[in-house]
């Protein structure tokens, strides 16, 4: 009952004027954000951050925001996935594989109200989901010492990698970088600086918003430049817009049994999103066998990927929340939002920030219906952002996110870096080495340093500490921590196996 | 957050050129508003105004950066004759000083009025710890350094661990490095790791461990105040357990150096009178606060002599050369 | 061939060597816990260093590298970046943005009418959006343009 009381709690948060105007507006913002071919809901969010924080929003109003941002790009990522065979990001590349088919054998309109009915559902399941496990799962805070923490975020590196790349050593290279550039700055121990170079605007570290925006959007802009914007033309036509009754109906055990996969998927931290999508195919498929012709544009193709995606996205906000371990590179994004909030997630949050927590869960539901609302019928106006050429669009984008950046910090040193960051970006894509993981490395770097620094002091210098995590009896084996390195030992090590089996499908974006 | 602290900055400019021609009292608040500092200047301003002591609302501009050290460096290098400023102030505010944190700054470049309030440390076990009183703690640290680690919200060297090596070597014990201690993220997490058993120990502020007392998770074995604190009697001090440590957080104001006596008298006045109004009393209850008035110039020697003894302790522990 | 792989490794492989070479270099505070400042830094360089060895014996398949005036118009965009950056504040906000604004559009669809009428809508546009709906204290043109 406790749960009913919460969400009640939320909704009386959630159901303000002004908050739901702010849902309306970013599911909105969102879906068109995460149609536009080539911007993903990580890049789409990145450059709506800065915009955000310059509004001046308290937290619990920023976070539904650009939650609803983060949900409507979701959604509205499906639209290039099917119209033009583009998918936004890594999780929507399952969709294409279907959605694109059906688009052309002229049922582009209805392939998109299955898809924008499948999101509803693994989105809606997802949100139930996070709002019974979550705080179930806060409660095991007071089993997390530094040792534990060490051994979780040891595991969302060495998961991430197995998903986000072809090859470990990049994504573990990835990883690395990360870190790396998370160290540079005052050491939270003793205060030294290090690795600045004597740079005084290095001292406070680099900015992860910077490098978000750097990153994912910058990097986005020289592919464009590269590929003169020919990806972005469109020929396929979307007819009358109506509902496919049969068709959701076939399709209503798919959405379900996907919805719960994807969940699970997506609560893993690290893997998260991309898992999500590519298991609920990977298992429909096989459901189905042969007769299903997964692959050649049927209905289920479509809502398999797309439950699965989005009930993974609300799965990866449960490690985000409770842990400040985040399951994907959108959640990794979202974190960055809550940690410059000042707003620490992690066990204390169920606790201490009630009214952000269940504000955004009630916010999150209601979103859903929004979207629901939205992608159904007003599904053409959509359809109409794919027109507008890239020659228009990644100039804004690159303005907006430049003057983003610049509104925040003021400052010329940070725009040299996103610019910094872009370059970088372009490099690390063409190499095929993800970025997702650079962003969790500076995100989290810190931490893990930290709480490796606090688990030696724990255990005076012993490497043992890490999974004798209790000082007070040396014989107490942490069961947490040695299972979640064992843990991500083998997230690291099985994709090198598993790869060979489940040959990913050509990724056409990224 | 040093992004927001550069906006603040300019906006705080802005602002500092209106108040010195309007004559209207200003308050700067080192840091972004929510925390204790603009806490300070928000009810001082507000209860000023309200029991009539100045005529106009005081204006409370946040000034963020450095840890207090911007705003600092700003009184006086640009505001050193201004006699309508007033800063918030706290233990953080002479820790830092204390260990040179500010640049070089120091703290006779400024003149401390007073304090009005303070959040009490407290030395924290979990419910089922086997340490019942301080001098248990003690005791086991003397006999095993090792055996006991120490959580605090602020980082290695802050006040929270600078409290427990005070009162080790209050006790006889001189080799303080090897006591143990982490700093994480704030006092609630420090709670949390104290626990689920990972330390022994969690050091604090009263107010940060209030939720847990209540909830009886945890066990208070001492508060480093003068007095045991209203509201919570049946805590001991360290003082009654035979270790004279008193570490509090105080809150309260410094002004600029080359205002005269008169005026500096003037804010003691009415830092005095906010002290003893009723608006004050509920407002530190709210927040828990435990009443801790010094106001003046036996204020100033006081605060001095917390320095003096801050910077010798962190000399020999490291933290500053 | 698979040479971009190789020489990517080498220098993934220099810069963990320089990168653990100024970790070394951190001053090592008399005050420290058991691991130090400079432990975890070393050990992420370290391991990034054994990622470049692998990508050099077991490098992937040849990236898709841009043609020469792709990568040219890259290169400009880059230096046109760095330059919006310097330029920003002291010029004002509508020119620099105009100009960047035009110049990637002309690079990404070589119509220059178009590119010019897309730079100035972007540069007023934002200007509007940021300026008054976002409340952004923005300047238009340089600060002492009007004296």
């Amino acid at each position: 009952m406790e749960i009913l009381q919460n969400l009640q709690l939320g909704f009386s948060i959630a159901l303000s004027p002004w908050t739901l105007m702010l849902a309306v507006a970013g599911c909105f913002i969102g879906t068109i954000v995460g149609a536009l071919p080539g911007l993903g809901p990580s890049n789409g969010v990145a450059i709506m951050i800065p915009l955000t924080f310059s509004l001046s929003l308290d937290a619990t109003s920023s976070l539904v925001l650009l939650t609803s941002i983060y949900y409507g790009a979701m959604y509205g990522g499906r639209i290039s996935s099917i119209l033009l065979n583009i998918p936004g990001d890594e999780p929507a590349m399952m969709t294409t594989l279907d959605g694109y088919p059906m688009a052309k054998a002229g049922r582009a309109a209805d392939a998109l109200v299955i898809s924008g009915v499948a999101s509803f559902v693994g989105a809606l399941i997802a949100t139930i989901g996070l709002a019974i496990l979550a705080p179930a799962l806060s409660r095991i805070a007071f089993e997390f010492g530094p040792g534990e923490y060490f051994a979780l975020y040891l595991l969302a590196f060495c998961t991430l990698g197995g998903v986000a790349s072809n090859n470990q050593a990049k994504a573990a290279f990835a990883s690395c970088l990360g870190i790396a550039i998370a160290m540079v700055g005052l050491d939270p121990n003793s205060g030294t600086p290090r690795l600045t170079g004597g740079n005084l605007h290095l001292y406070d570290g680099i900015d992860f918003l910077v490098a978000i925006v750097g990153l994912f959007a910058v990097s986005e802009v020289f592919f464009f430049i590269e590929s003169k914007g020919k990806s972005g033309a469109t020929n396929v036509k979307v007819g009358k817009v109506r509902v496919p009754w049969r068709d959701i109906f076939e399709v209503r055990w798919v959405m379900l049994r996907s919805s719960i996969l994807g969940f699970i998927c997506g609560v893993l931290p690290g893997a998260g999103a991309s898992l999500g999508s590519f298991m609920t195919y990977i298992t429909e498929k096989g459901i189905a066998g042969e007769k299903g012709c997964f692959g050649t544009g049927v209905p289920k193709g479509v809502a398999a990927p797309e439950a699965g995606n989005n009930a993974a996205a609300g799965g990866a906000l449960v490690p985000m929340l409770t842990l400040g371990v985040p399951g994907s590179g959108t959640t990794a994004v979202l974190l960055a939002v809550l940690v410059t909030l000042n707003v620490t997630p992690g066990p204390m949050l169920f606790v201490e920030e009630k009214e952000v927590v269940w504000g955004l869960i009630a916010s999150l539901l209601i979103a859903n219906f929004v979207l629901l609302a939205m992608n159904v019928p007003m599904v053409k106006v959509f359809v109409k952002i794919l027109e507008v050429p890239p020659a228009a669009l990644m100039p804004t984008v690159t303005m907006i996110s430049m003057v983003g950046i610049f509104s925040l910090t003021g400052s010329y040193f940070d725009l040299i870096l996103v610019v910094a960051f872009g370059v970088l970006g372009y490099v690390l894509r063409k190499m095929d080495i993800p970025t997702v993981p650079v962003i969790l490395g500076i995100l989290l770097g810190g931490k893990m340093e930290k709480s490796l620094r606090d688990a030696m002091v724990l255990s005076d210098g012993s490497a043992w500490g890490l999974i004798y995590t209790r000082p007070s009896d040396p014989t107490d084996l942490s069961m947490i921590a040695s299972s979640l390195l064992v843990a991500a030992v083998l997230g690291f090590i099985a994709p090198m196996f598993l790869r060979r089996i489940l040959r990913k499908p050509q990724r056409v974006a990224d | 957050m040093k992004y927001f602290n550069m906006k603040a900055l300019s906006v705080s400019v802005a602002l500092s050129v209106g108040a010195t021609s309007a004559m209207a009292a200003e308050c700067i608040a080192p840091a972004n508003p929510g925390g204790g500092w603009d806490f300070t200047c928000r009810q001082i301003g507000k209860i000023l105004f309200d029991i009539g002591q100045v005529d106009s609302p005081v204006q409370v501009t946040n000034m963020a950066g450095g840890g207090g050290g911007l705003a600092f460096s700003h009184v006086v290098n640009e505001r050193q004759t201004d006699d309508g400023l007033i800063v918030a102030a706290s233990q953080a505010t002479a820790t830092r000083l204390a260990q040179d944190a500010y640049g070089g700054a120091t703290a006779d470049q400024v003149r401390f009025v007073g304090a009005i309030g303070a959040d009490p440390g407290v030395i924290v076990v979990a419910a089922d710890s086997p340490f019942m009183t301080l001098n248990d703690m003690v005791n086991a640290i003397i006999a095993d350094p090792s055996s006991v680690a120490f959580a605090g919200g602020s980082s290695a060297g802050g006040f929270d661990h600078l409290k427990v090596l005070m009162i080790m070597q209050e006790a006889g014990f001189t080799d303080i490095t090897d006591i143990k201690y982490i700093g994480v993220d704030g006092g609630a997490d420090a709670v949390t790791q104290t626990v689920g058993d990972f330390t022994q120990g969690m050091t604090g502020d009263m107010s940060e461990v209030v939720g847990f007392i209540e909830s009886g998770d945890v066990r208070v074995l001492a508060v480093l105040a003068e007095e045991r604190v209203p509201g919570f009697e049946d805590i001991p001090t360290a003082v009654e357990q035979g270790i004279d440590v008193v570490a509090v957080n105080w809150r309260g104001l410094y002004v600029p150096k080359d205002i005269s006596d008169e005026t500096f008298d003037m804010w003691a006045a009415r830092l005095q009178a906010v002290a003893d109004s009723d608006e004050w009393k509920s407002a530190m209850i709210e927040n828990g606060l435990a009443p801790f008035t010094k106001v003046g110039d036996n204020f100033q020697s006081w605060v001095d002599g917390v320095i003096a003894s801050t910077e010798e302790l962190s000399r020999e522990i490291g933290v500053i050369q | 061939m698979r040479v971009s792989d190789r020489i990517f490794g080498a220098i993934v492989i220099l810069g963990s060597f320089i990168y653990v070479m100024a970790a070394r270099g951190i001053s090592k505070p008399f005050f420290a816990d058991p691991l130090g400042p400079q432990a975890f830094p070393i050990g992420v360089g370290i391991v990034a260093a054994i990622c470049g060895l692998v990508m050099v014996f077991s490098p992937d398949e040849e990236p898709n590298w841009p043609e020469m005036r792709s990568f040219l118009s890259i290169l400009g965009s880059t230096i046109l970046l760095i330059t919006y950056a310097y330029v920003l504040k002291p010029m004002g906000f509508l020119v620099p943005t105009a100009i960047a604004s035009a110049v990637i559009s002309y690079q990404i669809t070589p119509a220059p009418i178009r590119a010019v009428i897309y730079g100035l809508i972007i540069s007023f546009g934002l200007f509007v959006l940021f300026k008054f709906a976002l409340g952004l204290s923005l300047f238009a043109f340089p600060r002492d343009f009007f004296g």
